[in-house]
């Protein structure tokens, strides 16, 4: 197994080269002129706006740039915004909240998701399996946008205004501390979480008709030991899959949520870069996420083994 | 997975909700009115650049920096004339050589002296183009500017302005290469604050924790994407008055309806930027505490009369354009009165803004427009176009316009998004674009001459936006006698006339111009914004 692990780490090198030569290109060749894009509304003095390109080097060709850039990197450096910022100082700042944010939301995820998948293929066509259809199914059908503003306003500002509990914040502030978190992991979380509850219900219930699960049924097994050793591990399988991929997707897709509530992590970040036009900014963060897939996919696939013993890796 | 039963899972959900109430016990400090003024919370965007005045051209930067810096001059809050701050006098007899006189008192907050020599560094430093600050054109009319901006893959031949000369401690002498009568207006501007030493042996560092000469000190530096946070500076000069507050806070927020719910909940308690989701609810919260003014912003089409002659180069076309426009309609109906129909090239708040001076240009009569624009000959094809950037909230206004003059002129209208504003500008910088085009001008400083030399004078085409390439030598002349005048006034005067160019030629038509809206919390008093919608923060204090 160890020498799987390498194999797939080495492999994950020229990924890395091809995703940042491919994002620095695409970056590159949009149209529009960053400096520009920095001063708004506003012209850009020509005077001024040529320094800055001359300073970072934009009126370079294109292979020499990314040649520039890359070699940097390979040196630990990341280079430096148009705003004359450090991007490892940009990443380092707005990466904590998200990893954060994207743990708890996983966590949630995870457990309710899976509890309310297991609970509802338990008592399939009961009060409870009507409930977490219907709720998931209402969830997956509203955008988190409006999921999330509505909370907000809800939990945020109605709360305390009318009631004078001060649980939720409107905003993202660090000294709240785990409670920060809650509601904007929860909005990030419900879509994804809605799928997992209904994967696992489905999953559930077709593995509880194999033969295995009716042999083990047939021992006199207890049932808590036919579901839990059983019948769940084998159907955790598709769920780990999911679950594995979506937290690389928590990370790069918390655009929507790390706005309403004033998170400035990797997700905001990389919008106001990409319209900014920021290509050293945006490339270092799509490295990292890409890093986060490549190292996600590879312990799904290691979660595998474990869960079906029938799964081997040399 | 061995052994993760259901127990397990209800076990470390219960943690989690554990650990969160156990963090809600903390309340937030910034409730709390400690002696002497209390702190409070306000609403900010991220700056763009490091703090450093010299820098910084945009509003989120510039708001801090009015609150962490005193300028020359600043402006009368009802007026926009200006007022002598840490200058003492501005004079001149020509309006070429300039003496200013400093008052006594003004420190950094690192205890320097303000001097003649610290405001002489910081132009210097600004004039530089190796600096690449974004305040260099602004010292362009200092005499010997060229010499430190000497242009593309040239080198500043010396670092030092030659017009610049300190005379005592207190006392600096400015040379223009052209007179200009309006220079003591400019120099409210932040680019024209003072640097203290500490800047020149640490940029770096300054730029987050910038050492100002204002009411407010930085408390601990910039916390990049979440806060600033200043402190009263005690040693202010109290003939300029002490900050009443002990210390605001400036929250970072890149969505207004959020910051907007925040308020709501108090947890911060001004903004002044509202999101357009809260106009209708606003006024019925916060009453009273709800700001809702002029503000310094003008909005227009703009003509490429250089580009196509053809279709916009006469100024008969372009005023019955003008009068096929319904700016009522528009404010009201697609703006809900957040606009208001412009009348004037010059904004309202401007001294020198002359109520109606557009005359019948800027009066819905749609008839007219109609006879005027078949008397002109009509434009080829019958047809125009109207481009504006689809960023920034614009197509449903320009929609409408494109529909008024469809009915009213009975020509072709079509509309054409462009991406960002910046592509409008490329496009036609490079002569692709020769349509119509929606333009927007917010001043630097407020003269009415900043609201015509930057947009509509022949330099504009190169260095400033006048995208329409619009040249009229009586203009040129008339703006030249202006600053030339001896005083402010009788440079309004020539100004006016220069004003008066512009109704007849109508190179852009002015639309509309912008109302700011701020709103504040119980919490505090005494709450205002400027002209360009920034807040007085040294002059809030704490309700009851």
């Amino acid at each position: 197994m160890g020498r799987y692990v390498i194999r797939r780490l080495i492999q994950a090198i020229p990924v890395l080269l091809g995703a940042t030569l491919l994002i620095y290109a695409l970056v590159h060749y949009l149209p529009g002129d960053p400096v520009q894009a920095l001063a708004g509304e506003k012209r850009a003095d020509p005077l001024v706006a040529e320094m800055i390109r001359q300073k970072y080097h934009l009126n370079d060709p294109f292979l020499l740039q990314y040649w520039n850039y890359i070699s940097g990197v390979f040196k630990g450096d990341l280079g430096e915004s148009l705003t004359g910022r450090s991007v490892t100082d940009m990443i380092s700042e707005a990466f904590p909240y998200t990893v954060n944010l994207a743990l708890v939301a996983f966590i949630m995820e995870a457990v309710i998701g899976v509890l309310a998948g297991v609970m509802a293929a338990l008592r399939k066509g009961k009060f409870i399996d009507q409930l977490v259809l219907i709720s998931t199914l209402f969830v997956i059908s509203i955008p988190v946008f409006v999921t999330g503003f509505v909370l907000q306003l809800v939990l945020g500002v109605k709360l305390k205004t009318d009631y004078g509990v001060d649980f939720f914040p409107v905003s993202f502030n660090e000294e709240d501390g785990l409670r920060a978190y809650l509601l904007p992991a929860f909005v990030l979380a419900s879509t994804s979480l809605a799928y997992v509850a209904r994967l696992t219900r489905t999953s559930l219930m077709e593995t509880m008709r194999a033969d295995y699960v009716r042999t083990a049924v047939a021992k006199g097994l207890k049932r808590r030991r036919v579901i839990g050793r059983h019948a769940l591990r084998n159907a955790l399988i598709p769920i780990v899959t999911f679950l594995g991929a979506d937290l690389g997707g928590l990370m790069g897709g918390a655009v929507i949520t790390e706005k309403i509530f004033n998170m400035h992590g990797i997700g905001g970040l990389l919008a106001q870069s990409v319209y900014q036009k920021q290509g050293t900014v945006i490339v270092g963060m799509v490295t990292l996420l890409v890093m986060i897939y490549l190292i996600t996919t590879l312990l799904v696939d290691l979660l595998y083994a474990v869960l079906d013993p029938r799964i081997r890796y040399e | 997975m061995r052994g993760a039963t259901q127990t397990k899972w209800i076990v470390a959900a219960t943690a989690i909700a554990l650990a969160a109430t156990a963090c809600s016990t903390s309340s937030k400090s910034s409730d709390k009115a400690s002696s002497g003024g209390g702190t409070i919370a306000v609403q900010l965007g991220e700056p763009q650049h490091g703090l450093v005045p010299q820098n910084t051209a945009e509003s989120e930067g510039a708001e801090v920096l009015g609150a962490v810096f005193a300028g020359l001059v600043e402006y009368d809050n009802k007026t926009n004339e200006p007022k002598l701050r840490v200058a003492e006098s501005i004079e001149s007899a020509d309006s070429k050589l300039w003496t200013i006189k400093l008052k006594d008192g003004y420190t950094f907050h690192n205890g320097e002296k303000v001097t003649a020599q610290s405001f002489v560094d910081a132009w210097n430093w600004g004039a530089n183009q190796d600096n690449a600050a974004e305040g260099l054109p602004f010292f362009a009319k200092i005499e010997g500017s060229e010499d430190l901006a000497p242009g593309k893959d040239k080198k500043p031949t010396t670092d030092k302005l030659k017009g610049l000369t300190v005379v005592d401690d207190k006392t600096f002498t400015v040379s223009l290469t052209q007179p200009f009568s309006q220079f003591k207006t400019m120099l409210g501007y932040n680019a024209f604050y003072p640097l203290p030493k500490a800047f020149f042996t640490d940029p770096k560092t300054f730029a987050d924790k910038p050492i100002g000469n204002g009411p407010f000190e930085m408390d601990g530096a910039w916390e990049h994407n979440k806060q600033i946070k200043v402190k009263r500076y005690e040693n202010f000069p109290a003939s300029d008055g002490k900050a009443k507050l002990q210390g605001v806070t400036f929250k970072i927020y890149d969505n207004l309806d959020t910051a907007y719910n925040d308020l709501r909940a108090d947890n911060i308690q001004a903004t002044d930027k509202l999101p357009i989701s809260a106009l209708s609810s606003v006024k019925g919260e916060f009453g009273d505490r709800y700001i809702y003014k002029p503000e310094s912003g003008v909005g227009y089409i703009g003509f490429p009369i250089a580009t196509n002659p053809a279709t916009y180069g006469k100024p008969e076309i372009r005023k019955a354009i003008s009068m096929a426009i319904d700016r009522e309609a528009i404010t009201k109906t697609i703006f809900s009165g957040t606009r208001v129909p412009a009348d004037d090239f010059i904004n309202p708040l401007i001294p020198g803004y002359r109520k109606g001076a557009m005359g019948d240009a800027a009066k819905y009569d749609p008839a007219k427009a109609k006879a005027l624009f078949d008397q002109a000959g009509g434009v080829p094809g019958n047809t125009i176009e109207l481009g504006y950037n689809a960023d920034g909230g614009h197509k449903e206004w320009i929609e409408a316009v494109a529909n008024q003059l469809k009915k009213n002129l009975g020509i072709e209208v079509t509309t054409k998004p462009f991406e960002k504003f910046g592509k409008i500008l490329d496009a036609l910088g490079e002569k692709q674009y020769s349509g119509a085009f929606r333009m927007a001008w917010s001043m630097d400083y407020p003269s009415i001459e900043n609201y015509l030399r930057p947009i509509f004078s022949k330099v504009a085409i190169e260095n400033g936006s006048n995208y329409g390439g619009y040249v009229n030598d009586k203009f040129e002349d008339l703006l030249n006698q202006a600053d030339q005048a001896k005083t402010q006034d009788e440079g309004q005067k020539l100004y006016q006339q220069a004003d008066d160019i512009l109704v007849q030629d109508l190179p852009y038509i002015p639309v509309y111009t912008y109302m700011s809206s701020a709103a504040y919390s119980k919490k505090i008093k005494n709450f205002d914004t400027d002209a360009q919608g920034r807040m007085n923060l040294d002059e809030v204090e704490l309700a009851g």
